[in-house]
């Protein structure tokens, strides 16, 4: 009895320190890249004649501050959650999936028309619409896959092309056939009933589509390490011989990672409509697809990295109109700051240069088997 | 010219002046000694055999030596005078030459132009092609490698390759010549033909350093031996004075045992049959051309052969993880053409294959999942679409114990381990499910000797227990020591079966493929 409560035990906690410490290492570069981005930004607004320290002040109050900043870095963050995951599932199974942004469209189409036809249903048809969209996404991110599949068609090339199809095909669509009588072009006003109820608690206009995207978070952590189809998309990314000497269906599953892909960022577009605009106004809002990449990288493909990556997505984006608003700081240095950070997580090799190769060695092996 | 005559060379070479000494040589990776304090000294006109397991560090002391790394510690001397070698260009300017083990020639491209590719000889601003051949002429007749300048390099057989490769280093005036696991991809026959060139080469005033991890080739070739044994120079002999048991244990550290111990094992039914297979490889190729083969119960068929002809597409073939153009595959008597790699994975097909990086292992994913890379679809580990990770866990660290892998550790990632342990995961997981026909295709390509010596007793002990076992390997010392019939593949067909007790020239001529029609049956 002793023997076998202490077996368990001595397996467990190097287990439990590996975790730790894949985690921390995990978590190491990007927060590095995060500081030395700040540093950066930091010398451009001195250069410029601003303080580094009243901006950046700004910018987390913006960001954090209060509830209602919360609730916007949260709203901002939300879609974002959903497009990251898009990419990561992909990524997983060695694919780059570039068409978030068109999977995005479509299924922010697809919420549009659902959520007026089946507005009367309330919150079912809030339920039914966002199905819809995971369904027309499914089917949408399916195509590249094929394409990949069974005719050996790039899916970058593909699912780039398949973007400029998608939001075309949605903006005719809500142009055209769904155009409602209203001033601003777009489709019809969705019942209220059937949208995405706001979270309260002075988080402002943030609604409970963050709950879908941490829920859908979750069930891609599960399927990718708790499924046999996760094992197999794992085993096919990581080693599509291993995978395919172990008898797996290679392009089974390059076709069922890029349509999970695209029903997660066709939820986003989903969860736009249902919980934000309530409808589909043209233009519509863009680069969120594209932006997905950013948060997938930064989050080093994992569920719970594209949450954090999202939030510092968002975070930035709401603060830095509080930084513009209270510094002579423009809008636009958040940007730059993203774009350092990700230029960084990218430049693995730079980043080693500037901290040097202890930080890199602990970031560790996922580096490497990351991009 | 004969071994004793060499041996007579072998006193004088060692009288002879030093031409190049590596003294204290240190390189560190992370926090593996790659090389600790390491010193070689070379003679003029003499084979220094460099012996060690792989991972030993031969190649890591090559590789300074030929300027791709930098050592940490320690200094190089050539003719008496300290060297620093920045890169390999440095190396060929000082004479040193360097015959990779995978061979960098470019295929469309004639010898005479591979050979001065990088220092052609010029007219005016133009190649000059004549002069090329001319000078490819002059160091063939030179050094008796023959070979024609005019003919394409991919049309040549590995063994004429390599010898474009040595030439190469000789038209770049190499005064010391590394060759680097040089006969791996050879023929009995161009072994020895290789073996005759390195002589007259040495007899020319050239220096050889031989690297290999096999330890009766040395004793034909070398004149000196040095080895070396986790990052560390054991001990340097005289040829002369050493024997092969010597050498297995200065390089592994204990005794081993060279020839493995087979019981009498009455072969029953046949258990894995291929009937008339054909197969093409990726690139569309006819590589398996009508092979017809079966494996009984209770024995070890071996397939000998020279790498790429075809080994690995008949072992995938029979494996169901490629598809065979027509002919018929059969698990114990049952046609299984038509079911893939999974379902002759249950139906008790084991199958080790040649590349454990590529294919073997997810290098990536745990130990434990690797262990359940085909079953993982299966219960205990296994059921409605989830898998159970506990349970892979405590299976894998049951596996991983009693098959000897270190660490055998679940969680740990298989790129973490040696070679020899990665292989050994391999085989724990194929003969942990019990399977009836074990495919084994080089089951101890690239791994330590203790590994091999392990993988040879397990793969004996499944014979013992009336397994069917089909052994393809390249080492034809494997195929001779384990199998009970031995059959040679050459250009995806077999050319011939003969007993365990051929001889190598009658191997090496079936390898070559001659003596194709005229089977040697035993």
């Amino acid at each position: 009895m002793s023997e076998e409560r202490r077996e368990p035990e001595g397996t467990r906690s190097p287990a439990f320190r590996r975790f730790v410490g894949d985690t921390v290492g995990a978590l190491a570069f990007p927060l590095i890249a995060i500081v030395i981005s700040f540093l950066i930004g930091a010398v451009i607004m001195l250069a410029t004649g601003n303080n580094p320290l009243t901006a950046f002040g700004a910018l987390f109050r913006g960001a954090f501050g209060d509830p209602l900043a919360i609730g916007r870095t949260l709203l901002t963050a939300t879609p974002l959650i959903f497009t990251g995951l898009a990419v990561a599932v992909a990524f997983r199974a060695g694919l780059f999936n570039i068409g978030g942004e068109g999977q995005f469209f479509i299924g922010a189409i697809t919420a549009a028309w659902l959520g007026v036809s089946l507005g009367s249903l309330g919150p079912l048809g809030m339920a039914l619409a966002l199905l819809g969209c995971a369904l027309t996404g499914f089917l949408w991110g399916a195509i590249p896959g094929f394409l990949k599949a069974y005719f050996g068609a790039h899916e970058v090339i593909t699912t780039i092309m398949l973007n400029f199809v998608a939001t075309y095909l949605a903006t005719y669509l809500a142009l055209n056939p769904l155009r409602s009588e209203g001033l601003v072009p777009g489709t019809a006003t969705i019942d209220l009933g059937a949208r995405i109820p706001f979270i309260g608690l002075g988080l402002g206009r943030a609604n409970y589509g963050l709950l879908l995207a941490l829920v859908a978070a979750v069930v891609v952590y599960l399927l990718l390490w708790r499924t046999r189809r996760g094992f197999e998309i794992r085993a096919v990314g990581l080693s599509p011989g291993a995978a395919n000497y172990a008898g797996m269906r290679i392009g089974l599953n390059t076709v069922l990672a890029l349509a999970i892909g695209g029903s997660l960022a066709a939820l986003g577009g989903g969860e736009e409509v249902l919980g934000v605009y309530g409808k589909m106004s043209i233009p519509f809002v863009y680069n969120i697809g594209f932006n997905g990449i950013g948060v997938a990288l930064l989050g080093r493909n994992h569920p719970v990295g594209v949450v954090l990556g999202a939030i510092l997505f968002g975070g930035l984006a709401s603060g830095a109109q509080e930084m513009q608003f209270s510094t002579d700081v423009p809008l636009q240095l958040a940007d730059v700051l993203l774009a350092v950070i990700l230029l960084l997580v990218t430049a693995t090799k730079l980043v080693e240069l500037i901290v040097g190769k202890r930080a890199r060695a602990l970031a560790g092996t996922r580096l490497e088997g990351g991009l | 010219m004969t071994e004793r005559e060499t041996g007579g060379e072998t006193a004088g070479a060692t009288e002879s002046p030093v031409v190049l000494e590596m003294r204290g040589v240190t390189k560190t990776f992370g926090a593996t000694r790659a090389n600790d304090e390491v010193s070689i000294t070379l003679h003029r006109g003499e084979i220094l055999g460099l012996l060690g397991e792989n991972g030993a560090g031969k190649s890591t002391l090559m590789k300074i030596l030929y300027g791709l790394y930098r050592p940490d510690a320690g200094s190089i001397f050539m003719d008496g005078e300290e060297v620093e070698i920045h890169d390999p260009k440095d190396a060929v300017e000082r004479g040193i030459g360097m015959v990779h083990q995978h061979f960098t020639l470019i295929p469309p491209l004639t010898v005479a132009e591979n050979i001065v590719l990088g220092a052609e000889p010029r007219r005016g601003a133009a190649l000059d092609l004549e002069g090329a051949i001319k000078a490819t002429e002059e160091l063939s007749e030179r050094y008796g490698l023959r070979v024609d300048p005019r003919s394409r390099v991919a049309d040549l057989s590995v063994g004429v390759q390599q010898r474009v490769e040595i030439l190469k280093t000789l038209y770049r005036e190499a005064r010391i010549l590394i060759l680097d696991e040089p006969t791996s991809v050879l023929t009995p026959q161009e072994t020895e033909d290789l073996f005759s060139v390195l002589k007259e080469l040495v007899a020319d005033g050239l220096s050889i350093i031989f690297i290999t991890h096999k330890l009766g080739e040395l004793l034909g070739v070398s004149d000196r031996i040095t080895i070396i044994r986790d990052g560390r120079v054991v001990d340097t002999v005289k040829t002369a004075e050493t024997n092969e048991r010597e050498l297995a244990r200065l390089m592994v550290g204990r005794d081993v045992l060279l020839r493995v111990e087979k019981k009498d094992v009455e072969p029953g039914e046949p258990r894995l049959a291929g009937e008339e297979l054909v197969v093409r490889s990726n690139t569309g190729a006819v590589v398996v051309d009508g092979v017809s083969l079966e494996v009984r119960a209770g024995e070890i068929l071996g397939v000998a052969g020279v790498d790429g002809n075809g080994q690995t597409e008949l072992a995938e073939a029979l494996a169901g993880v490629r598809r065979a153009e027509s002919g018929h595959v059969y698990l114990d008597g049952e046609d299984v053409t038509a079911s893939g790699a999974d379902a002759r994975q249950e139906r008790g097909l084991a199958y080790v294959p040649e590349d454990r990086g590529k294919k073997g292992l997810v290098l990536d994913f745990h130990l434990y999942e690797n262990n359940t890379l085909k079953t993982y679809d299966e219960p205990p580990f296994s059921k409605w679409g989830w898998i159970f990770p506990k349970i892979m866990r405590r299976r894998a660290a049951e596996a991983l114990r009693a098959y000897d892998v270190r660490p055998p550790d679940p969680d740990a990632r298989a790129r973490s381990l040696s070679g020899g342990n990665q292989q050994k995961a391999i085989v724990a997981r194929e003969l942990s499910g019990d399977p009836g026909v074990i495919i084994a295709s080089q089951p101890t390509r690239g791994v330590d000797v203790g590994a091999i010596e392990f993988i040879h007793s397990q793969l004996l002990e499944q014979r013992s227990e009336g397994k069917a076992i089909l052994l393809i390997s390249l080492e034809l010392e494997e195929v001779r020591s384990l199998s009970d019939r031995i059959v040679v593949l050459y250009a995806g067909k077999l050319v011939g079966e003969v007993t365990p007790d051929a001889t190598d020239e009658e191997l090496g001529l079936l390898m070559a493929g001659q003596g194709s029609e005229q089977e040697t049956t035993a």
